[in-house]
């Protein structure tokens, strides 16, 4: 489950409340002195953070702006816990940028309430794309990681955009962006409707997707994507280019270069129990085919053959 | 009520309700485990009401591609089978059904399916999305009948005994026709030029600032359906065919009657889909 940090001093003391968390299955790294405990917070961060307000030399806020300013830990979820009076004085939100807090008088049901909210929330949103809201890569390797431990035959397929910084150069990215959201949205409604709940799409970055389907969906959900993707791409292309076929554009050098259109290429990778058993190895599957696939013309999707399925 | 107070009205309009049958249609399919969007998307592309919404949803900001989808089949792709679901189920209808309503009705479906053919027949690249401003063509025309039922009537009837133009009378009455009420509402929604223009221009096509060819094969299919006696558009009259817009489409005789012919087909299996929209108003009648 979570590891939750606890920064408090005063409270957390009693040992009946470190039990419910654990027997939640969470664990709970606390330690006496908050100088070492706020030390190992930002080396090795935990998956929540509970910090007492009013720690000694204003180290409460330090920790948590600190926290805040950091792009990886950005969406640690922070809760703090604040007395009665500080709940009638007010706190100043912008020095204390937290995602939620917890009274010291409140009871173990609650805290652990606002524990398991705070950590779903933290799982609903850390993760996801901020331009298609898909999950992002933890949640891509959990995922993933996840359907290999398990028995059905899935299809792990690596979505990419071709030729998309040719695009990005010659529309601006605000068009890049309409791109990127018209293939997510692709991918959502074909694999929803082929996959339900047995599919997954997470958005890698970028221009880069990853999808999991059945196995014995993976050609129709394939077919389907590159089809729509082909139909919707000329929307977002000027007149001039398609009638070109190709992007015209000078490089750094002055030279007038010719790109092809904008296309996308799908790199499959059966995944049949027993053959892999790390997510990382179907990852540099995937990037060996992806260099065949792109290297074709237009959309194309391969599936990896090498290892029949069932061998 | 007079344009700058009609302008203003169109700013709060949100949602125009649609014929009871389709809308009932659609929630029975729905409700089919079986159901895909493609196949609702069958019905909708045949609603003008339904399909402006889904227009107005895949282009808003929301989904992010303003002013970029104007097919059905596009919209579909981008939104899916839970976000259709979604409009079906939160759509709008007349409280009371009009003979006129399904007149108007029929008379869309038909332009769209005229526009479709002449787009197809003159090569344009997208004929559905002609086919799709042929079908919203009259957008304007369900503003009035559902915002302002009273004045709608007056026009309509005032038409009718004076035997004028719809347009006409709107015009003196409003200070404003349904080519433009329906033009304002479409890009007040997003919904790209390609398909603001004909609507807005379907009666003066040579005035259409871009898309001039595709106002003209509007203007052109509108026309040909009034003389077909195909559906009601609000008046009986055949308007006049303007010449320059005629010249970028002339299809010559053979074309013509080849057109002819194909409409005739495609408006007799129509002419399936509307009955049974009647016959659903006479069983819930």
């Amino acid at each position: 489950m979570a590891r939750i940090a606890l920064v408090t001093p005063d409270h957390f003391k009693r040992a009946d409340e470190r039990l419910c968390l654990e027997a939640r299955g969470h664990t709970v790294v606390a330690n006496a002195d908050v100088a070492r405990s706020l030390e190992g917070i930002l080396a090795d961060p935990p998956d929540l953070l509970i910090i007492q307000k009013g720690l000694h030399r204003h180290m409460d806020q330090e920790v948590i702006l600190a926290l805040k300013n950091n792009l990886q830990l950005a969406l640690l979820p922070i809760l703090l816990m604040v007395s009665e009076r500080d709940l009638a004085v007010g706190l100043d939100w912008a020095s204390y940028p937290v995602d939620d807090l917890i009274s010291e008088q409140a009871s173990i049901e609650e805290i652990i309430t606002r524990i398991d909210l705070a950590l779903s929330r933290a799982r609903r949103v850390a993760d996801n794309n901020p331009l298609t809201k898909l999950p992002g890569n933890s949640s891509i390797l959990k995922t993933i990681q996840s359907m290999l431990e398990q028995a059905e035959p899935r299809a792990v397929a690596y979505v990419d955009i071709d030729n998309f910084k040719p695009y990005n150069d010659k529309y601006g990215f605000s068009r890049g962006d309409e791109v990127i959201r018209m293939v997510s949205r692709i991918l959502v409604n074909v694999i929803q409707e082929h996959a339900g709940a047995g599919g997954f799409i997470g958005h890698i970055g970028g221009d880069d997707f990853v999808f999991m389907v059945p196995l014995e969906k993976t050609e129709t959900v394939c077919r389907e994507v590159l089809t729509n993707f082909t139909a919707l791409i000329p929307l977002f292309l000027d007149e001039e280019d398609i009638e070109a076929g190709c992007f015209v554009s000078k490089d750094r050098q002055g030279n007038v270069r010719s790109f092809p259109l904008t296309s996308l290429s799908i790199a499959v990778v059966p995944c049949v129990p027993g053959h892999y058993s790390h997510y990382g190895e179907v990852a540099s599957t995937a990037a060996a085919l992806k260099k065949k696939v792109k290297a074709l013309e237009g959309s194309n999707f391969l599936i990896d053959r090498r290892r029949p399925a069932g061998d | 009520m007079k344009r700058e107070e009609i302008r203003q009205r169109l700013k709060e309009v949100q949602s125009l309700p649609t014929l009871p049958p389709i809308v009932s249609k659609l929630n029975q399919m729905v409700s089919d485990e079986d159901v895909t969007a493609v196949k609702l998307g069958r019905i909708i592309e045949k609603d003008q009401v339904l399909t402006s919404k889904l227009l107005k949803m895949v282009n808003s900001s929301f989904f992010g591609f303003p002013q970029r989808i104007s097919t059905v089949s596009n919209a579909i792709v981008l939104l899916g089978f839970n976000v259709i679901k979604t409009l079906i189920v939160t759509s709008s209808i007349f409280e009371v059904m009009q003979a006129s309503d399904i007149g108007l009705f029929e008379h869309s479906l038909g332009c769209a399916t005229a526009a479709g053919l002449v787009a197809k027949k003159l090569g344009i690249k997208n004929p559905e999305e002609v086919s799709t401003a042929g079908l919203i063509h009259d957008l304007g025309k369900i503003v009035l009948r559902a915002e302002m039922p009273q004045e709608y009537e007056l026009v309509v009837e005032t038409a009718a005994k004076r035997q004028q133009y719809m347009r006409e009378v709107e015009q003196e009455a409003l200070g404003i026709g349904h080519g433009e009420i329906g033009g304002i509402l479409a890009r007040q929604w997003n919904l790209p030029e390609r398909l603001v223009y004909p609507i807005e221009y379907h009666h003066r096509p040579e005035a259409s600032p871009d898309y001039a060819d595709v106002s003209a094969i509007i203007h052109f299919s509108d026309i040909v359906i009034r003389a077909l006696g195909f559906g009601f558009g609000g008046d009986k009259w055949v308007p006049p065919l303007d010449h320059q817009a005629w010249s970028r489409i002339k299809l010559g005789k053979t074309q013509m009657r080849q057109l002819l012919e194909e409409l005739d087909e495609k408006l007799m299996e129509l002419q399936d889909f509307t009955l049974d929209i009647q016959q659903d108003k006479k069983e819930s009648a």
